[in-house]
């Protein structure tokens, strides 16, 4: 009788298999929801086309997918940084939306005529708040040994209410005619785009962050303190590393990103609104969990899964498919790369 | 032998990269006999065992469960034929009692019989004469403690063979005993024993069997009555003559380093403690007596106690928040894998844990200088390892040792505490360390907390005997009528 066995790989797969495999898995999940769109009765051949042409197949698409990347992706930088140490900070959502409110107020002040002057004010009132959101909860953690993951998770219901409260209240534009958003910002607040398309700036922003990411990780001493506690507190303590610390200070920083992520996202949309919460928070935790924690790698995520979010808007609009398919889509992706990642370290081997 | 072996193993290879850690073994497991697998580190005992025990696969070779082929492809494969393994590093769940990380994976039926399971191990501990609260929790205990429940948890499902990997290395000699006590037992009921060990005398005190493994070869098998010394046995293992004994010469002690005044804790009292540069002075008790707790005060890492600690003429709180703290001490845990190296992290990493200050350039870390520094360490300690992005659990007991000292004695720390420096260690490997202690000594004071009592005798000036959390006495190692009353003083007699 042939058996099949799991075998533990004894070498790494190389960087092309590996591609492969990512692309194997990204097949296998459209080729489920286009099962899925059958199901409901639609042509998931036209879907298919539907949805590749509307998340990448023409350069409005390519811009749409390159403007939701980027808050994906610095959302998603943040959460990986409380993962590498082992601290799970699902409130991303909560921290982006805090970073989205400081942005804001720091926008409509009118402190500043300069737009340099304003615009930096603005990513450090937007990272600050969403870092000291993450404070928060990390302060429980390391005082109380209170679990993270349930107050970042119910801290973002939190922020969310309040962004609702403001727009609402205090903040609600007088021209609005009674719609939930904040005034327009001013000229200067505006981050821009990059000459000739409808990308923010931003862009920039993200690919500097990207690359003091990578370097703070890998060539820092902070880094290296994070990577042994992330690995083994015990050993972090015998190296007189202070766990406690490196806590505060990942959540910290991990909120800064989120918080950043707000700031983007209000300076391309020109002003707050509750619409602005669409869940970046907790794609951030698939992406940062696909990409293995690497910045490279999550940066590529982003940008997979911000297609995957254009394309189904297009679905959504041609063929009148729910808005749930896009989570839809985004789970099957995450099972479908899991099921990768297990045949990287594993392999099946058929014995007689 | 006339019996039939219980378990035999054929040609069995295995390789890890380039190296042939099993080449072509044939050994057989017949019941009611205790084998002792010997050898030096890297010899491949670890791996052969870890394939009896289905925790890896070989590349070749058969293995026969009496008489029949079978495929060990799992570690519950090999339970299920009655065959459990006790490792040096323990596989235990911190967070749960004893009873609980025993009956774990083998509850009957739905319900969880809690008082029924705890009376079937209070039998068994009675049976084997362990001492054991089955209510403790893991992490509370020490680490004899642990291997006990490790020893149960094999014979709750009545393993008929069962493996242990250097056991003794993390035992005091009383401790030591009453495992060996527990062992004959075991093989009287007709159990296989196998028994992994550097320690020769305990090889030949314990064995009916000895199987001689060298670079991945079984080079000799004897029975262990035949043997005539241990010195015959060593030279068999290593190929060459050692020595076993080392008397250190004194040297004038200097300046006190540490100083303890009327420290109470939770396990201690009273304790007062003093330590020269110049001196070695050894802990020696069972274990589980208070050494721990001891041990983390004077590294700081414990700074809830009553009384003083002076660490080079400061008070212990301010000592550990200067910059002097970083080099002037230095702590060599019990724990080599876990505390004092990070499993998963290469061995550049982990040379940089307690280093990182020595190799810092602004905020970044300097990983080529300490490569650099690394590779030098590797070839003055003879560090056995394709590279240095070896991951440090690849690297076998001594040549992590080794490394973790390399990185300690780098520091150039003028107190040493060094909590079972060789356990684990083959023989070669254990008088390089104690050459490399006594030749700190000159530099630095050091603190040796030993489970083995020849260790003790060997290299330190004064021993202080713990108990139950009060250090009993302290006198010159070369006091020969005190020496000859230690395991007296031990159990706590004055």
């Amino acid at each position: 009788m042939p058996k099949l066995r799991i075998v533990k790989r004894e070498k790494d797969l190389s960087a092309g298999m590996q591609l492969l495999g990512i692309f194997l898995a990204c097949l296998l999940a459209v080729g489920l929801s286009m099962f899925l769109l059958w199901g409901q009765g639609k042509s998931p051949g036209k879907g298919l086309l539907v949805f590749l042409e509307g998340g990448f197949g023409s350069s409005f698409a390519l811009e749409d997918m390159l403007i939701k990347a980027i808050p994906l992706y610095f959302c998603s930088l943040g959460v990986a940084l409380a993962f590498k140490l082992k601290v799970w900070n699902i409130g991303a959502e909560g921290q982006y939306v805090w970073g989205a409110i400081g942005a804001t107020l720091v926008a409509l002040s009118g402190i500043s005529e300069n737009s340099w002057v304003l615009i930096t004010l603005m990513i450090l009132a937007a990272g600050g708040l969403g870092g000291l959101y993450a404070l928060l909860p990390a302060y429980f953690k390391v005082r109380y040994k209170a679990n993270e993951i349930i107050i970042t998770l119910m801290l973002n219901y939190v922020a969310i209410y309040f962004l609702e409260y403001l727009v609402y209240g205090p903040l609600k534009d007088p021209l609005s005619f009674g719609f939930p958003m904040s005034p327009l910002f001013p000229e200067q607040a505006l981050l821009g785009a990059i000459p000739g398309t409808r990308v923010s700036l931003a862009l920039i922003l993200a690919v500097i962050i990207g690359i003091v990411f990578y370097v703070f990780l890998n060539f820092t001493r902070l880094g290296f303190e994070l990577k042994v506690c992330g690995e083994s507190p015990r050993t972090a303590l015998y190296s007189r590393i202070s766990p406690a610390r490196l806590v505060l200070l990942s959540m910290f920083l991990s909120g800064f990103l989120a918080g950043l992520a707000g700031f983007v996202e209000v300076s391309n949309v020109n002003r707050l609104q509750t619409s602005i919460v669409v869940g970046y928070g907790y794609t951030a935790i698939i992406i940062a969990w696909l990409a293995e924690l690497s910045p490279w790698q999550i940066g590529l995520f982003s940008l997979l899964l911000a297609g995957f979010r254009v394309g189904v808007e297009n679905l959504q609009l041609e063929m009148q498919v729910p808005a749930a398919f896009s989570l839809v889509i985004q789970g099957l992706l995450l099972i479908a790369v899991l099921i990768f990642s297990f045949f990287k370290t594993y392999k099946l081997k058929f014995k007689e | 032998m006339k019996m039939n072996p219980l378990v035999s193993l054929r040609n069995i290879s295995k390789s890890y990269g380039s190296v042939r850690a099993n080449d072509k073994i044939n050994l057989d497991i017949y019941p009611g006999q205790i084998l002792a697998l010997l050898g030096e580190n890297g010899a491949g005992k670890s791996t052969l065992m870890s394939i009896l025990a289905g925790k890896s696969l070989p590349d070749e070779g058969e293995i026969y469960y009496q008489g029949q082929r079978v495929f060990l492809t799992s570690e519950k494969d090999s339970l299920a034929l009655g065959i459990g393994m006790v490792y040096q590093h323990f596989m235990l769940i911190e967070e749960m009692q004893v009873w609980e990380n025993i009956a774990l994976g083998q509850e009957e039926g739905f319900w969880v019989r809690k008082n029924k399971i705890k009376e079937k191990i209070k039998d068994l501990i009675a049976q084997y004469d362990f001492t054991l609260d089955v209510d403790a929790r893991v992490k509370d205990l020490s680490m004899g403690e642990k291997q006990r429940v490790e020893i149960l948890k094999l014979l709750y499902q009545d393993s008929k063979i069962l493996i242990l990997d250097e056991p003794t290395s993390v035992l005091t000699p009383q401790e030591t005993e009453k495992l060996f006590a527990g062992l004959r037992k075991m093989a009287r009921e007709g159990r296989a024993v196998i028994f992994i060990s550097h320690k020769l005398e305990e090889v030949l005190e314990i064995s009916d069997e000895v199987a001689i493994l060298r670079k991945g070869q079984i080079v000799d098998r004897v029975a262990t009555r035949d043997i005539a010394s241990p010195k015959e046995l060593a030279l068999k293992m290593v190929g060459r003559e050692v020595l076993l004994d080392l008397k250190p010469r004194e040297i004038e002690p200097k300046e006190e380093v540490l100083k303890l005044e009327n420290v109470w804790g939770e396990k201690l009292k009273n304790i007062n403690l003093s330590l020269r540069r110049g001196e070695i002075l050894a802990l020696v008790g069972v274990a589980g007596n208070g050494q721990q707790e001891l041990v983390e005060i004077i590294t700081g890492l414990k700074r809830k106690y009553q009384g003083k600690v002076w660490l080079f003429g400061e008070e212990a709180r301010l000592f550990f928040d200067s910059p002097k703290s970083r080099d002037y001490l230095a702590y060599i845990p019990e724990d080599r894998l876990g505390m004092a190296t990070c499993p998963e992290l290469v061995l550049t990493e982990n040379f940089l844990l307690t280093l990182r200050h020595h190799f810092q350039k602004g905020p970044l870390v300097d990983y080529k200088g300490a490569e650099r520094d690394l590779w030098s360490k590797i070839e003055e300690f003879k560090i056995k390892t394709p590279g240095t992005h070896l991951k440090a659990r690849q690297l076998s007991g001594g040549n992590l040792q080794k490394l973790v000292l390399a990185r300690e004695f780098r520091r150039e720390p003028k107190l040493i505490i060094a909590e079972q420096p060789t356990q684990g260690l083959d023989i070669g490997a254990m008088q390089e360390v104690w050459k490399l202690l006594l030749k700190a000594r000159e530099k630095a004071g050091i603190l040796l907390i030993s489970g083995d009592l020849g260790e003790a005798l060997s290299l330190a000036d004064r021993i202080a005997v713990i108990f139950a959390g009060e250090i009993v006495t302290t006198f010159s190692s070369r006091d020969g009528e005190k020496v000859a009353q230690i395991g007296f003083f031990m159990a706590g007699g004055k």
